[in-house]
């Protein structure tokens, strides 16, 4: 909040899930990859299965590119994103867990050399040498998944961490188990949405064969993803529960999003059933796009459902989306956001009208633009805006530093409270009502 | 200044001494530069010397595949190494690195785009421009592959000096969020990334006369691999020659409370400025006196060796320089700390497992070279 703040015209929501969702789904398939590639060549080897082999071979050079290199770059991407759009987060979450990333940094390395090597020396050292180097590289990948799992779901969990504030309690948080099981999954299936393209460039012969080596893989993958996931749901606090799950979802949004991706995983072991099992002939491009496509979707719809309940917050119960703690709610209402906000009280400064502005950039611009993503203005009603942040204002008194809040009690679920003086809410209202789009003029008498 | 603008500590603690993460972060900001100069000089020689190369079979061709060849292992490398420094400059300089990042954000965004392409057209070159990839195709194709990586590869490195001199300025902040391209004209700007350009520049054109003097040494190739060294080495004489005059050019056109810092600073910042300083000069001089480098594999190991020496203490002077740039709004600033001892002996160790496991593989790949039906 007291950064300057980066307009990004699409909003920074968008960007960060652009980069995040491509990142994970490379990412996944990284360490899916890495298995099924690994135990290819393992079995190839012992079988003297040149076909196997070679799928292997032709899938390590599509580690190579899509993960060493987008997977990378996107990774940092995530890092550079987050820095932008809302860098208070990303520097609480480096300070909790700066030896988390640190330690993930040393298998990462690990994991880059083995692919590099283990790509570079086909044909060129020993078959045993080069299989040991390709499982290397899958427990590394997988080791740095072990880590990275931890932090993710700390943001949505943090359990114990918001009393101790201690590393362990917020990494092995209450989803963090059966994260890591949904997580096993989805390496898996994507593993296998990957590599159904490098498959079909076997013999025909031998792709039926190929095809059901890795449905068999799917098929594994789809029953932990489907175990994890429900696992996860049943971790949630009841209050994060409760807005997308039961016969009346505080959230239909989410409630679709959940049905959405437990489709797309029905599609996925639908798709893999008929084309890797029982009738690998069946697998082509069209067919393996489509398979490719519904594993993409159940992933991306999970990981929308998880950034979904985590909202207002970043950090839940800790800090909410734009960057404001739970913990200055009361000192803020006393002092005003201004005094804090460095940036958007420099911009008030040089604009003295321009005070409604900067608490707009203080307190929503993280969330909503003006006429893109999450667009305000069309929502501005003009008579009402004072009242509703009057109640934003008053929702921030069910937010206790350190407890959980119940999501279900609050008429605003995804919005974060609106904190600051009196004469601040008066004047992000007239700011805001200044922006309204006007009513469309009456005609007098009415009717065409 | 305007410390009105430097967004407030953050509230946690560091998980760790101050004192270790500075380290850390010279540490492996060290690594990362030496990938980096590969990869930013090793790209841009390449482009020079497939530019400048007569056709298929020109020497000059064949160090721009080698070049080549290895980058793109070496810019997996660069990104890998670069994650931790990254990591710890976040941690240790949140306040001042958002804020620089977000006031050029366009560019610093741009910035992953640019890696991105750079890093996909260095493999385009690898695979299918390169002339020794596809032999009668001349120098075609792959040398707009390879350029396009050079540039790409320029323009990332103008974009973190430009985020470096931002994040370490906060009193140029309020002037910057009006204009951010005024970075440019910072009088430090310009020799700052020559300073960069330069290093990477010889040390890659170093690394190459090492290899071509190895292969020649071993009876691979002497007469090619003879040419290869001595342009290389030409390209070592000059840029080295350009980078201890820029090196003073910097030195002096740093602010002036800056500059002082550095001399009344004792010891602690002398000595590796001043060892700096002597290590260049002395690399000029070792480099100027070897003729023909085929012939003195000594001297060209012992330039190798000592030019990551210098490197390595030019690291050190540059974070002191960030820390004498930030004095004005860090003094009497105290970072809290909050050690994790755990977690900290935790990384050290499987740091040195993930490097003990990196050297195994390493040594397996070399112990184990097979071909025909043995081979993987």
């Amino acid at each position: 909040m007291d950064y300057p703040i980066f307009d990004v015209g699409i909003g920074g929501g968008v960007l960060m899930g652009m980069v995040a969702i491509t990142h994970v789904i490379v990412a996944h398939f990284a360490i899916g990859g890495g298995l099924v590639i690994a135990a290819s060549e393992t079995l190839a080897a012992r079988r003297g299965d040149r076909e196997l082999r070679e799928l292997a071979k032709r899938s390590s050079l599509m580690l190579i590119l899509v993960s060493t290199v987008f997977g990378a770059i996107s990774g940092v991407g995530i890092w550079v994103v987050a820095g932008l759009i809302s860098p208070a987060t990303i520097s609480a979450l480096i300070h909790t867990y700066v030896w988390g990333w640190a330690i993930e940094w040393t298998f990462f390395i690990v994991e880059i050399v083995a692919a590099l090597v283990y790509y570079a020396t086909w044909d060129r050292i020993a078959r045993r040498t080069h299989v040991m180097i390709g499982w290397i590289y899958f427990v590394a990948a997988y080791l740095s998944l072990v880590v990275i799992n931890g932090i993710v779901t700390f943001m949505l969990t943090p359990g114990r961490w918001l009393e101790t504030g201690a590393f362990w309690d917020g990494f092995f948080n209450p989803t963090y188990w059966p994260a890591l099981v949904l997580r096993t999954g989805i390496v898996l299936v994507m593993a296998v949405s990957f590599m159904v393209f490098p498959a079909l460039r076997a013999s025909p012969a031998a792709r039926p064969r190929l095809a059901r080596w890795l449905g068999g893989w799917l098929l594994a993958g789809v029953a932990l993803a489907y175990a994890g996931y429900r696992w996860w749901e049943a971790a949630l606090p009841e209050s994060t529960r409760a807005l997308f799950l039961g016969e009346r979802p505080g959230l239909t949004a989410l409630a679709d999003t959940r049905s959405f991706l437990l489709w797309a995983l029905t599609a996925v072991l639908g798709l893999g059933l008929l084309v890797l099992v029982a009738a690998p002939r069946a697998l082509r491009r069209p067919t393996a796009a489509l398979l490719m496509v519904a594993g993409f979707a159940f992933f991306g719809g999970y990981e929308r459902l998880r950034e979904g309940v985590r909202k207002p917050f970043l950090i839940h119960d800790y800090m909410f989306s734009n960057g404001i703690l739970v913990s200055e709610i009361a000192r803020l209402n006393e002092e005003g956001i201004l005094s804090r906000a460095g940036w958007a009280a420099h911009a008030a400064a040089e604009d003295p009208a321009g005070a409604g502005r900067a608490i707009f950039r203080a307190q929503c611009a993280s969330c909503h633009t003006l006429d893109g993503y999450q667009a305000l203005r069309p929502l501005i009603d003009p008579d009402f805006i004072e009242a509703n942040l009057y109640a934003l204002w008053e929702q921030g008194g069910e937010y206790v530093p350190g407890e959980p809040v119940d999501k279900a009690k609050l008429d605003y679920p995804f919005m974060p409270p609106f904190v600051g003086t009196e004469d601040e809410l008066a004047a992000l209202a007239g700011y805001l009502s200044s922006l309204a789009v006007p009513a469309p003029p009456t005609v007098a008498g009415g009717g065409p | 200044m305007s410390p009105d603008l430097v967004p407030r500590l953050d509230p946690i603690p560091l998980p760790g001494p101050p004192w270790l993460f500075q380290v850390l972060l010279v540490l492996t900001f060290f690594l990362h530069v030496v990938f980096m100069n590969l990869t930013l000089g090793g790209t841009l020689l390449a482009a020079v010397a497939q530019a400048r190369a007569g056709g298929v079979g020109d020497y000059r061709s064949t160090l721009a595949s080698r070049l080549m060849g290895i980058n793109t292992y070496g810019i997996s490398l660069t990104i890998t190494t670069g994650i931790a420094p990254l990591l710890f400059v976040q941690l240790l300089y949140q306040q001042f690195f958002y804020s620089a990042t977000i006031l050029i954000g366009g560019v610093w965004l741009a910035f992953l785009g640019m890696l991105l392409v750079g890093y996909y057209a260095a493999y385009a070159y690898k695979f299918r421009g390169a002339p020794a990839a596809r032999p009668g195709r001349g120098r075609g194709g792959g040398a707009g592959w390879l350029a396009l990586a050079a540039v790409l590869f320029l323009l990332i490195a103008m974009v973190h000096v430009a985020v470096n001199l931002i994040h370490a300025q906060p009193g140029k902040w309020a002037a910057l969020a009006a204009n951010p391209w005024s970075i440019l004209a910072d009088r430090v700007y310009w020799p700052r990334l020559l300073h960069f350009l330069f290093a990477s520049l010889g040390f890659s054109a170093l690394v190459a006369a090492w290899w071509a003097v190895r292969q020649a040494r071993a009876g691979r190739e002497p007469e090619l691999n003879g040419e290869i060294a001595g342009w290389a080495w030409r390209w070592v004489l000059w840029t080295t020659l350009l980078q201890v005059a820029d090196g003073f050019v910097l030195l002096f056109v740093l602010p002036r409370e800056v500059l002082l810092g550095l001399m009344r600073g004792g010891l602690a910042t002398l000595l590796p400025l001043g060892a700096a300083i002597v290590l260049g000069l002395g690399l000029l001089m070792m480099i100027s006196r070897v003729r023909r480098p085929v012939e003195e594999p000594g001297t060209v190991t012992g330039v190798l060796a000592a030019m990551l020496l210098t490197i390595a203490v030019m690291s050190i002077t540059r974070q002191q320089v960030r820390a004498l740039y930030l004095e004005p709004v860090t003094s009497g600033v105290e970072l809290a700390s909050a050690p994790q001892w755990g977690n900290v002996v935790l990384f050290a160790l499987l740091l040195i497992a993930g490097l003990a496991v990196v050297g195994y593989m390493v040594r397996e790949v070399l112990r184990h070279p097979a071909t025909g039906p043995e081979a993987a």
